[in-house]
């Protein structure tokens, strides 16, 4: 379908008070021509921040592939600090894809520059081009963790109800996943009573088949007592995917009642701890490989389910499954197959799943008591 | 002592939180008839598809049994699984994601009425368990003709292949196909028998048409939305029609050649429209439809509120039948610019194709329309007209809901040029979506009211491809969610709702049913039914 994806309308630069009456001219022009239906299909307004101007021109070649799963009115703002300039400029253009039968689904897509003092003013222009009784969602595409934008996202998310964002490739991880954390609670909470307000991380929606093998191998229907016996996690990984390797490990230590003791960091080698578990303690190690794809590659965990010593490993296997298999005795490879994982179609699934995931906030709360064992 | 109860998948502390559809438990699908055409045109492509979407477990497999295969019975079922999805998948077939399912995929043969082949079946049953890591959990997919239910599911006692309902560490479920009989009794029968061999709770009735998002929808529509559920009853709705459209005949052809490359003949021919639309598909969406709004999505709660309106349904009398119920069966006509042969011709080439009798002239109606109505505070008087047929100028299930005009004073009080009604239609097939018809007027100094279609196409309106219904329902068996599945009651009470059309029907001995042009919308005695009540039949 991302193929197939044209645009019926050339980016027209216009001036900011002009957006509207240039997208209604340019809807005009696609609605008249050709047999099939044309329908402007809208789930949501979608608004993309991007802090670098390049940055902004590559999210912007993903941005068909998001609206191909999530049509949408997309405002794609990029706003760069730069001491020298103070100025705004606008485009507007119109896109269309096939749909099943003969409909043809439009949208449009505003794309904001701001340089300087004038990126303060983003929100603001927001503000007027955001569609009525639509959900908003805010895609953070900048490689800055949200809660350290202060005062700029908050005017931005201002009427924002879900936050994605994508923690692979934080410089600083244990300081982006302490503060993130905190800021999770009051985000969630919203500015006005009643008001619901998601924060979601790509790097967490990656862990999905991780996390539901890793659930299977250590079910108890299948695996007794594995889960309470585990004594030793290794998981590697490749640069940039430390925080993902980060949640999955808070992520079992939430769900399995671990107490963490003590961290080690050997600076883009291993992060390790020592964990208490109701029935023993266990070791944690996070080890970065120094060449692999930016993922969580291989997950091996040792327990004593039968009284004995155990493991079983979970890798990456031919790029588009994950397998286990028990280190021990005869058995087949399970497998089971992930969803391409590219951040355009991540994110064009995550706008729609919009309620709240009690299990990320738990998660991140553990993470955090994990980020304050290193910092310390 | 109290017995310590092991440990199971509920009590999984990885998984607690996740709601159930998510979590298809470990176990093999063992399809019973997986030579037959329902696997290779839906069954085992809806499994590549949650394979290649990755939403099945890791421990799972599938096992073909049944008659059929040539050869090396593996090797024959990767070819009849490899061929079926290339043809009907929704997914591309493609080498890694082929690879990977055929791993887990196998076959042995037997015949269904042989008590050694349920041993040979248990014995490789276990070897794939150890294999594969499953707990010993089986779902019986009975893709086979009703009156071998009974001498499957007795069989699969015997050999020691199904688990009691409050088994912990692994499950046995049973999904049997529609229809359930071809009348109460033979309904009853077989589930009798399902009842000897499985627990109720592990029973599956499958019923496609409830695993469509559409039909689904319907729930959420009257329930999520505050301004339907008020206008929902007699005071504001005139009349629901439930159309199911096939534009398909019974025999499949190669445009081309005109060559016979696939028939229905052999099921179809004796059982009818009534029995293969309406006793199931037509009512269960009838029944969503029309029901009380349940007081939690509990699958009982949302069952019980469906069964509710099945006792409800108003009880035709002989002579109601005569009045209110049109079968019919198509004759000679077009289809896409080609002629295409009546169903008798169809039947007779079926017959003589397999070097059968041919049967005297038949009287199996391939058309059904009907107005009955249902007996509650909510619907009285508010006719529900029903109608299904093959060969239809075109394919498409509505439910569409008419409300009553608007008083005839204002904008309706010329009494020549009525207002049209605002109507309600949810599409079920093809392109789902829901429409609304309203008045809306003109730009101009005159008032002019023109009727305006505010329309929702689900593929353009949400973007993404939606699964297919068998999909959504394989994952609801291996979850243990009953919820869009027919229970026993729900079903002995749609075919007494029937019962008295077939019981008319057989009586009246007719040689001759009312006949329609194929890639017509059926007979004029369907017109007829409907325009007696100033109504008339919806266009698709």
């Amino acid at each position: 379908m991302t193929n197939a994806q044209a645009p019926a309308t050339q980016p027209t630069a216009v001036p900011l008070n002009e957006i509207e009456s240039e997208l209604a001219r340019q809807l005009k022009i696609v609605h008249g021509g050709g047999e099939a239906p044309v329908q402007t299909a809208h789930m949501s307004n979608l608004i993309v921040f991007c802090n670098k101007f390049d940055l902004g021109e590559r999210i912007a070649e993903q941005i068909p592939a998001v609206a191909a799963l999530h049509p949408s009115r997309v405002l794609l703002l990029m706003g760069e600090q730069d001491p020298g300039e103070n100025d705004v400029s606008a485009s507007v253009q119109v896109r269309t894809q096939p749909a099943e039968g003969r409909h043809l689904v439009c949208w449009e897509q505003v794309t904001v520059k701001a340089r300087g003092s004038a990126v303060d003013r983003l929100p603001f222009t927001v503000r007027e081009l955001l569609i009525g009784d639509l959900p908003t969602n805010l895609w953070w595409a900048a490689a800055v963790p949200p809660p350290l934008a202060g005062q700029f996202l908050y005017d931005l998310t201002e009427h924002v109800q879900q936050i994605i964002y994508d923690s692979q490739g934080w410089t600083e991880p244990a300081r982006g996943v302490a503060a993130t954390a905190s800021w999770l609670v009051k985000f969630e909470r919203g500015p006005m009573e009643g008001q619901f307000r998601v924060a979601s991380d790509l790097s967490w929606r990656r862990l999905r088949y991780w996390r539901r093998i890793i659930a299977q191998a250590l079910d108890p229907g299948t695996a007794p007592g594995a889960a309470q016996s585990i004594s030793e996690i290794l998981i590697e990984h490749g640069p940039h995917a430390v925080t993902q390797a980060w949640q999955l490990v808070s992520w079992l230590a939430s769900r399995l009642n671990w107490q963490v003791q003590a961290g080690n960091v050997e600076p883009n080698v291993e992060i390790s701890w020592r964990a208490a578990a109701p029935k023993g303690g266990l070791r944690i190690r996070i080890q970065r490989l120094a060449e692999s794809p930016p993922e969580i590659r291989r997950v091996r965990i040792a327990h004593a389910a039968s009284g004995k010593p155990e493991a079983f490993s979970i890798w990456v296997h031919d790029g588009r499954r994950l397998a286990m298999c028990p280190e021990e005795g005869q058995h087949s490879m399970r497998t089971m197959t992930i969803q391409p994982q590219s951040v355009p179609e991540m994110v064009g699934r995550q706008l729609s799943d919009r309620e709240p995931d009690p299990i990320f906030r738990e998660t991140m709360a553990v993470a955090q008591i994990f980020a304050q064992g290193l910092l310390s | 002592m109290a017995k310590m109860l092991q440990p199971t998948s509920l009590d999984n502390p990885l998984t607690i939180g996740t709601p159930k559809v998510l979590l298809p438990q470990p176990c093999l699908l063992v399809i019973f008839g997986a030579s037959g055409d329902l696997s290779w045109r839906k069954l085992l492509p809806a499994v590549y598809n949650l394979n290649v979407d990755g939403v099945l477990p890791s421990n799972f497999a599938v096992v073909g049994f049944g008659l059929g295969s040539e050869g090396d019975p593996d090797e024959w079922m990767h070819q009849r699984a490899r061929d079926g999805i290339g043809h009907f998948s929704r997914q591309q077939l493609d080498d890694s994601n082929w690879d990977d399912f055929a791993r887990a995929l196998f076959f042995v043969p037997g015949s269904f009425n042989d008590s050694r082949a349920y041993a040979q079946l248990k014995a490789r049953l276990d070897a794939i368990d150890a294999q594969f890591g499953v707990p010993g959990s089986r779902v019986y997919y009975l893709a086979i003709p009703p009156q071998l239910v009974p001498v499957c599911t007795e069989h699969l006692k015997e050999a020691g292949l199904v688990h009691g309902p409050n088994e912990s560490q692994s499950f046995s479920r049973v999904i049997v196909e529609k229809p359930i009989g071809r009348d109460l009794e033979s309904a009853r029968q077989i589930n009798l028998a399902l009842a000897k061999a499985f627990h109720e709770n592990q029973i599956y009735r499958i019923d496609h048409y409830l695993g469509k998002e559409t039909v689904q929808n319907l729930m959420v529509m009257r329930f999520a939305n505050s301004i339907f559920e008020p206008l929902w009853n007699e005071k504001h709705i005139d009349h629901v029609q439930i159309t199911v459209a096939e534009e398909e005949g019974l025999t499949h052809r190669d445009l081309k050649t005109g060559e016979v490359t696939g028939s229905r003949i052999g099921y179809y021919e004796g059982v009818g429209a009534l029995r293969d639309m309406v006793q199931n598909h037509l009512l269960q969406v009838l029944c969503l439809m029309a029901m009380e709004p349940p007081y939690s999505l509990e699958p009982n709660v949302v069952r019980d509120a469906k069964m509710a309106v099945l006792r409800c349904l108003h009880p035709f009398t002989p002579a109601d039948v005569d009045k209110f119920v049109v079968r019919a069966q198509y004759i000679g006509g077009e289809s896409h610019g080609e002629e295409v042969p009546s169903y008798r011709h169809e039947v007779r080439e079926y017959f003589a194709a397999q070097k059968k009798p041919i049967p005297p002239d038949s009287t199996t109606e391939t058309f059904v329309a009907m107005r009955l109505f249902i007996d509650n505070w909510r619907w009285a008087g508010v006719p529900f007209y029903l109608r299904t047929g093959k060969r239809m100028p075109k394919r498409g299930s509505e439910v569409a809901i008419q409300f009553k005009t608007v008083p005839q004073i204002l904008f309706n009080a010329h009494p020549d040029v009525p207002l049209e009604p605002t109507v309600l239609s949810l599409r079920v097939q093809p392109e789902e979506g829901l429409s609304l018809r309203i008045a809306s007027k003109l730009p101009g100094p005159k008032v002019r009211i023109y009727p305006v279609k505010l329309e929702f196409n689900y593929a353009a309106g949400f973007g993404g491809k939606t699964p297919e219904a068998y999909e959504r329902l394989l994952l609801d068996v291996m979850a243990g969610d009953p919820t869009l599945f027919m229970r026993r009651d729900a079903v002995e009470a749609a075919w007494e709702f029937v019962m008295p059309i077939l019981n008319t029907w057989s009586q009246s001995r007719a040689r001759y049913l009312p006949e329609y042009r194929a890639g017509t919308w059926g007979p004029l005695e369907a017109d007829r039914l409907i325009e007696a009540d100033g109504r008339q039949w919806r266009i698709l």
